[in-house]
């Protein structure tokens, strides 16, 4: 008996996957395990493999589409079966698990007198009958009351969460598979905003796009620093001619790779806050922790959002040594292949939107970090140079700082011995 | 501790009592010089006499009257009925008389009678002969409802039936009647209260209520399920179905969170519907799943000895059940 075979949820939270590559072709045969596809996930490349045996009759989904979890993509059976139903079905968007149609007629339980044969039901035939395994026909993400009791108390958004009970219900173990793995948390209920508008508001109606994973925890994680961090923010201009001295010493050293006005700044931040460790430090629920390491987050633009993988021990590398270490975090990011532990546990953030010409901006905490760094771009301008007037380069960097934990002095304090630094690179060296 | 059978722990639970309170007397049919129906009352004519043990004519709603007006002077009458299917010609008796005169004298007249005999389906009895009662009397504010597994707990529930003051109805199984079980020594004179269900094995899997005869089946579905799939279930047997002890079972799902109830009722309402009604009620918050029933199907007995096996609850139902509350 041919079925249609659904895109699977090769991760808890995977919504949608990108069909990579089709290991096989219509006509191989199939055995239980064989690899099926390649298919990209909103964490990783996974292996997609058969649950079935038999003959790959049809595929419905060819490689590169971007496809939502159980949408049909292939269609197995035996050899020289009649498919042309199955298709029909297919077409009509059917979601693959409830595709099973042998078995929705359920003749047994058609019988009315002889009610539930299981007797756990009462014995009205009605409640019975709905017995597919298809997701709630309103599309209702279900979870059982018990969990919805835990996600409430711990702060979980259930929208994150896999569920493998009947219909996808999120069970217990479900969730509790969810905080192991590191799952997201965040304050309790955020009050939804009135900015819905009524119909007709546009002239054509938008273009609705789901928000991918990525989208998802950007948005809760900048909701949640907004709504709860005091942010405040400082800006100084500083000099960046020797800055862009010192960095032309270094390439001349170096054969075949270059360090970047970007890494010298890492190791300027890096410094800085070794120099003044109260900025090096997060508020955490009434108690402030200050951080022993010097780990600097790096924002990473990606194709669909940005990730901020982190450069651990920063004060304590050389310029060259952070360089290379940037480079292969960000090549990580763009082919999705960060680790979790990789973006986790910063102490301070790097943002840098220089080279896209933006003089200044203010960044967002990356909670629960205590400060951001903005850099912005390097700019010509006309300065006082040995006493004569000369052309030079300036740069200006604003910090956003948690109030809770970094004053308007400190943070000043910091700024001023950043620029310094950057200034005189060679007190770095110091 | 020694072992008795079901059947000899309720007969010594009769003595006990008899001889304690000369009040206390047996009537129905054949429990004298015939010894009992089912053996239970053996003995006891010669013990007591025929004052106190008091055979009777085949006609229920007679001897249970008048068992019902000796309560009401002042008697403590046990009336056994050969199966309690044969109470409901005695129907009106027991709801309309013993169930209400306490409410309708203000209190004045208490009735502190026990009606005692084998409930459910036997072997091969056929539809006539084969109820479970108790969604029937349950039903009835008024009436006390017992229906012990164990001999164990069949002897402490009817010494405290024959000392309660409200009218009881004492639900015991033919097929019970020959199981054996450990019950206290003589003079430990254990009376087991109404309303105290019994953790009969520990568990954190999931929560089975059972009582009666399923109590057995829910225990062999456990050993299968800790055996082949590693969860521990929680028995729960709540031993009285009127009080109820709902908070034993309320705390046991909020540490199992989910259950499953096994009786042998009908599915349509009951105890086991109640059961499930105050569950959810009361531990909405603590289940993981919906709650399961296992219950007769919902059909006559068929006297076929396979059909009625297949009817009434058994132990692969109730595996199948827990099974699917804990999604395995």
């Amino acid at each position: 008996m041919a079925k249609i075979i659904g895109l699977p949820k090769l991760s808890p939270t995977m919504e949608e996957g990108t069909l990579v590559e089709w290991a096989k072709k219509e006509g191989d045969a199939i055995e239980v395990d064989d690899l099926l596809a390649e298919v990209e996930t909103d964490k990783a490349t996974m292996e997609f493999r058969s649950f079935d045996k038999g003959v790959l009759l049809k595929i419905l989904a060819p490689a590169g589409e971007t496809l939502a979890a159980d949408t049909p993509v292939a269609i197995i059976g035996e050899a020289g079966e009649d498919i042309s139903a199955l298709l029909e079905q297919a077409k009509g968007g059917a979601k693959a698990p409830a595709a099973e149609p042998a078995k929705e007629a359920a003749p047994a339980k058609a019988e009315p007198a002889a009610a539930p044969a299981a007797a756990s039901a009462a014995p009205s035939a009605a409640p019975a009958a709905a017995a597919s395994e298809s997701p709630a026909p309103d599309g209702r993400k279900m979870a059982s009351p018990l969990v919805r009791r835990l996600a409430r108390e711990e702060g979980v958004d259930l929208a994150e969460v896999g569920g493998s009970g009947p219909h996808g219900r999120i069970v217990k173990r479900d969730l509790e598979a969810f905080v192991a793995g590191g799952g997201s948390k965040q304050s309790p209920a955020a009050p939804v905003s009135g900015l819905s508008s009524g119909p007709g508001y546009e002239r054509l109606p938008a273009r609705v796009e789901k928000a991918s994973q990525m989208r998802k925890t950007i948005a809760r994680r900048l909701v949640e620093s907004k709504q709860t961090v005091p942010h405040f923010y400082l800006t100084i201009d500083l000099d960046a001619s020797p800055m862009i001295a010192a960095r032309e010493q270094m390439n001349a050293l170096l054969k075949d790779e270059k360090v970047s006005f970007n890494d010298l700044v890492i190791k300027a931040t890096a410094v800085a806050l070794r120099r003044l460790p109260e900025v090096n430090a997060s508020w955490m629920d009434g108690e402030i922790h200050f951080h022993q390491v010097v780990d600097v987050s790096v924002a990473v633009a990606v194709a669909d959002g940005l990730v901020t993988p982190v450069v651990r021990d920063a004060d304590r590398k050389g310029v060259l040594a952070i360089s290379r270490e940037v480079k292969e975090l960000a090549e990580k990011a763009r082919t999705k292949k960060l680790k979790p532990e990789e973006m986790m546990n910063g102490t301070f953030s790097v943002s840098n939107l220089g080279m896209y010409g933006i003089e200044e901006f203010g960044a967002v905490i990356n909670p629960p970090e205590g400060a951001i760094l903005a850099v912005g771009a390097l700019r010509d301008d006309v300065g006082v140079v040995n006493g004569q007037v000369a052309a030079v380069k300036r740069m200006k960097v604003t910090m956003s700082c948690d109030h809770r934990v970094v004053d308007g002095a400190l943070g000043a304090r910091w700024l001023a011995e950043f620029k310094k630094l950057l200034e005189n690179p060679m007190g770095m060296l110091l | 501790m020694r072992e008795l059978r079901y059947r000899e722990a309720i007969r010594e639970a009769m003595i006990e009592e008899m001889e304690r309170d000369a009040n206390v007397f047996l009537m129905g049919e054949e429990v004298g010089h015939y010894q009992g129906a089912y053996k239970v009352s053996e003995g006891l004519l010669t013990r007591f006499g025929e004052q106190r043990v008091i055979d009777t004519p085949i006609a229920e709603a007679g001897f249970a009257g008048v068992g019902i007006g000796a309560a009401m002077t002042g008697l403590r009458p046990i009336v056994e009925f050969m199966t309690w299917n044969f109470s409901f010609v005695a129907f009106d008796q027991i709801i309309s008389s013993a169930a209400k005169v306490a409410q309708m004298s203000g209190g004045r007249v208490p009735c502190p009678i026990v009606f005692r005999g084998p409930n459910g389906a036997a072997k091969q009895v056929a539809s006539q002969h084969s109820h479970s009662v108790d969604p029937f009397y349950t039903n009835i504010p008024g009436l006390w409802i017992a229906m012990p597994a164990t001999p164990r707990d069949a002897k402490g529930l009817l010494k405290a039936a024959i000392r309660e003051n409200n009218p009881v109805l004492f639900l015991e199984g033919e097929t019970l009647y020959n199981v054996k079980g450990e019950v206290l020594d003589e003079d430990a004179d254990e009376v087991i209260p109404f309303g105290k269900a019994r953790i009969a094995r520990e568990g954190d899997g999931c929560t089975i209520v059972a009582w009666g005869r399923p109590y057995y089946t829910a225990m062999e579905a456990a050993e299968i399920l800790a055996k082949e799939h590693g969860l521990q279930c929680e028995i729960v047997d709540p031993r009285t179905l009127r009080p109820l002890d709902v908070d034993a079972m309320v705390d046991s799902v909020k540490k199992t969170n989910r259950c499953v109830v096994v009786h042998e009722h009908w599915p349509y309402g009951g105890p086991g519907a109640e059961i499930v009604d105050q569950i959810q009620r009361h531990a909405f918050d603590w289940l993981d799943a919906p709650i399961e029933r296992v219950a007769a199907l919902d059909v006559p007995m068929p006297y076929a000895s396979n059909l009625e096996t297949l009817v009434l609850p058994t132990v692969e139902r109730v595996v199948e059940a827990v099974k699917k509350v804990a999604y395995l």
